[in-house]
């Protein structure tokens, strides 16, 4: 069996990929970015989210008063450290953390005076959340109840858009969800009003909680600039969230109208909890509290077996045969995506991969990369001991599926042929080369096909030509 | 000189035999440019494409 | 590449040096006090939890006849009583700076007059502190988690105490252990002469050692050079030596020596030549005990290059009697490199 190529790069490679939300903050204007460096809280979370280089840069320049010489800094850097390097400040400057500069380096002096206050403490900013009075009344939710709330919250939406075009019916999310959801493009509606997942939303199921959580709280951004919203705000919230302890509750006194406003989103995701929608006080859930950290933002999955849930549930054979130890509605339903399952246990489901089970995954947009990492990073604690982790042959055919899809290829364009002479033939071919739009060409049959947008120009190029000979 | 508006397609040398093989009970090919590629009537890609599908499928089989 | 990483952090509490430390006199310049110690390193301390969510650390102070665990962020703090939170700082943050300065406080509170003597137990919060490490690092590797079994464990001596020869023995011992546990230790000499033992700890696991030269920027020191974890010092280089100390401290009488006796069984260091090895009993030859007293030096060799001129004498055991006793003296030169 031919072993299909692909790219070992790929996960590292997006492991170093600087984090979503520093993407979106790139784009963003050098004065919006210095206010939301004026809270501490707001420069502690982002600092978190930078790559390991560009935190230690900040640490080693924060508590000088003086910018640095750039060769001094330079000095320090090993031969094998240079490329990371230049591009750690390249990724600053964009940010505004460290502008550019050719001859010295400085922090941003808003930055700095933030993240040296964060990491002292003290100020007047309550940024890291006031806490609330404790209410008589109503008692904060302990550790477990706020799992389970920010679980069922955002298992409900994951559910709804697998079991979507399924004649399944779960629970609703709220139409808030329903409509970020569609705006995202991860669901769409089809004839007749109904929300049917699309094939980037096949694809974000695959991902892990984190990514998910942090792609639909940037939809939510991209939403809230087109509400008018205050985006400094938002994002300040988001990441003062970040920063607050699980089971404490806050005040929402301290808010701001567009942060109160935002609660009611907040709550849907699962994000917050509130005893009820009127409440002065909130209380953070995991979800919110790991936003800026890498550990599992989701608590152990409701009822699994022996409670390893988090740890891979998945056991692949070389024969295609797949064991999951699950009873998750969720995890059965986006295994269903691409497994053909039989039958269902307590707490296993047992089903094979297929060609026509990987083929309907294919045909739905997720990508054979995508259902091999998924394997990869939920195999049992028992796969973990194979080398290589997935049977070759399984991943070998699962790619080998998706080539097959791709075996035939087109381009819609027109055929120019039949030129007067080779010259000719020639000069077309060389205008339209420059427009980058031959897609094929063969000098001895004296013709080539040009995709469909150099088609105009071509046209053009044609006719003026024969014009001025004429 | 002329131009003629169609689709290109490019596929393996074993594809484009079985489209030959489909092309003389309905024709749809333009013109055939080599081993890998041809170009064939815009409008026909789809039926095509179904065809082909339907074709390739006998070549396959499974346990179940 | 962005993983967790762990911090044990040592601090030597000796009363006296620190008193030493704090005043001004014609070779300490610029004076350090506890105080102003303390609160860089909190914010060193702070640093390295800002860095990343799931950094740990644990800090143990070595005060003169006992070491205590001053706190460790893997320990749950949910019952700490330390008051309301504050709106103003990361919560984290509170607690540690609160438990540390209060267990110190607490500690040095019941210091009595004869304690103050004793040295400080620096070995007893190293072994706490790879103790430490050890349990960590076992218990996350049973849960097979890739992402919490890389640790990265690193342990920062921040030491103003000159070495007590008597604690030879039980350094190497530790730096033993922490060689096998993939430990780094990273030494940070912030008053005092430079430390023998402490230097070959660092050069022995990989760490970097540091001399502090301006003790008033000390929180500076610590973040350029202690703060990167050991996947970052391969693009951003530390400090590290360019001259060893490699010393070694006799058995006998606990003395650091230029020129010492290696037992050729058990490799015990002697400052003199003696008849029977004190650790594994081997009996030498009297001729090997005059020969090789009579060719020791007089004076104290200069010690330009420190050497354990290590010559071996042969025991008397029935096996290797017929070998020619002067053929197998052989000299060990161990000096820096």
């Amino acid at each position: 069996m031919p072993s299909v190529e692909h790219n070992p790069d790929s996960v590292t490679q997006s492991e170093w990929s600087p984090h979503i939300l520093l993407t979106f903050l790139q784009s963003q204007s050098q004065n919006a970015l210095t206010r939301l460096y004026q809270r501490p809280s707001s420069c502690l979370s982002i600092f978190r989210l930078l790559r390991p280089l560009e935190r230690q840069l900040i640490m080693n320049i924060l508590w000088l008063e003086s910018a640095t010489p750039l060769s001094t800094m330079s000095a320090w850097v090993t031969q094998e450290g240079k490329k990371p390097y230049s591009d750690s400040l390249s990724t600053l400057a964009r940010l505004h953390i460290i502008p550019n500069s050719t001859t010295k380096l400085a922090l941003n002096a808003t930055f700095r005076a933030s993240l040296r206050q964060a990491i002292t403490g003290g100020g007047t900013t309550g940024s890291f959340g006031v806490p609330a009075e404790p209410d008589p009344q109503h008692s904060p939710p302990d550790i477990a109840t706020l799992d389970a709330y920010a679980l069922e919250r955002w298992e409900t939406i994951l559910h709804y858009m697998v079991s979507s075009g399924t004649g399944q019916h779960p629970t609703k999310p709220s139409q808030e969800v329903l409509f970020l959801l569609q705006r995202s493009g991860l669901m769409t509606r089809v004839h007749g009003g109904v929300l049917q997942i699309t094939s980037s939303g096949f694809q974000f199921l695959l991902h892990d909680p984190h990514a998910q959580l942090w792609e639909l709280l940037l939809q939510f951004l991209h939403m809230a600039e087109e509400r008018q919203m205050d985006l400094v705000e938002v994002l300040s919230f988001l990441l003062m969230l970040s920063t607050m302890e699980l089971g404490r509750e806050y005040s929402t006194e301290n808010l701001s109208p567009t942060q109160s406003a935002m609660l009611a989103d907040l709550r849907n995701y699962g994000l917050v909890w509130q005893h009820s929608t009127s409440a002065r006080q909130f209380c953070p859930s995991r979800l919110a509290t790991t936003l800026t950290s890498s550990s599992p933002p989701l608590p152990t999955s409701r009822s699994t077996g022996g409670g390893s849930h988090d740890q891979g549930f998945i056991v692949l054979e070389t024969n295609y045969r797949l064991y999951a130890y699950t009873d998750n509605p969720l995890q059965i339903a986006v295994l269903n995506l691409f497994v053909n399952l039989k039958s269902r246990f307590p707490n296993l489901v047992v089903g094979a991969i297929t060609r026509e089970s990987v083929k309907k995954a294919l045909a739905n947009g997720i990508t054979a990369d995508q259902i091999i990492s998924y394997l990869t990073t939920h195999a049992h604690p028992q796969m973990r001991k194979n080398k290589p982790l997935l049977p070759v042959t399984v991943q070998d055919q699962i790619r080998l599926w998706e080539l097959e899809k791709n075996r035939l290829k087109s381009q819609e364009g027109y055929l120019y042929t039949a030129f007067a002479s080779q010259a000719d033939y020639e000069y077309v071919l060389n205008y339209a080369k420059q427009l980058d739009v031959v897609l094929w060409d063969n000098p001895t049959k004296r013709c080539f096909f040009g995709s469909l947008d150099g088609h105009a120009n071509i046209r053009g190029f044609i006719e003026r030509r024969s014009a001025g000979i004429a | 000189m002329k131009a003629i508006k169609g689709v290109l397609l490019t596929c393996d040398s074993a594809v484009k035999q079985i489209l030959l093989t489909m092309n003389e009970k309905e024709s749809f090919i333009i013109e055939d440019l080599d081993d890998y590629h041809v170009v064939i009537k815009a409008d026909e890609e789809w039926r095509v494409r179904r065809e082909l599908e339907a074709e390739l499928e006998k070549n396959t089989y499974s346990l179940e | 590449m962005d993983r967790a990483s762990h911090l044990s952090v040592v601090v030597d509490l000796s009363p006296n040096h620190w008193y030493l430390s704090s005043t001004r006199t014609q070779q300490n310049a610029r004076p350090l006090s506890l105080k102003s110690f303390l609160s860089q390193l909190l914010v060193f301390l702070n640093s390295h939890i800002a860095c990343k969510d799931e950094n740990t650390l644990a800090v143990f102070g070595a005060l003169p006849g006992r070491s205590v665990m001053l706190h460790s962020s893997t320990n749950e703090s949910s019952g700490n009583p330390f008051e309301m939170a504050d709106a103003d700082t990361y919560r984290p943050f509170k607690i540690l700076d609160a438990e540390v300065m209060q267990t110190i406080a607490r500690h040095v509170e019941t210091l009595g007059p004869s304690d103050i003597k004793k040295p400080v137990e620096l070995v007893g919060a190293l072994s706490k502190s790879l103790c430490y490490i050890n349990r960590i690092t076992t218990a996350s590797s049973t849960q097979s988690n890739e992402q919490t079994a890389a640790l990265d464990p690193r342990i920062l001596i921040l030491s103003v105490s000159p070495d007590q020869s008597s604690s030879y023995i039980p350094i190497m011992n530790s730096i033993f252990a922490a060689q096998k546990l993939k430990v780094t230790i990273d030494i940070c000499k912030v008053y005092g002469s430079e430390s023998v033992f402490l230097q070959q700890a660092a050069h022995l696991t990989g760490g970097s050692y540091l001399h502090l030269e301006r003790a008033d920027a000390l929180l500076q020191y610590l973040t350029m050079s202690f703060l990167p974890p050991p996947s970052i010092r391969q693009l951003l280089s530390v400090p590290t030596q360019d001259k060893i100390d490699f010393r070694a401290a006799c058995f006998c009488h606990k003395r650091i020596v230029d020129i010492g006796f290696v037992c050729s069984v058990c490799l015990s260091i002697f400052c003199q030549p003696v008849p029977v090895c004190s650790t594994c009993r081997t009996k030498f030859p009297i001729k090997t005990l005059q020969r090789l007293n009579a060719a020791r030096p007089t004076v104290a060799t200069p010690a330009t290059t420190p050497t354990v001129q290590t010559a071996l004498s042969l025991p008397s055991s029935n096996s290797i009697k017929g070998t020619n006793v002067n053929g197998s003296q052989s000299t060990v030169q161990n000096g820096s490199r």
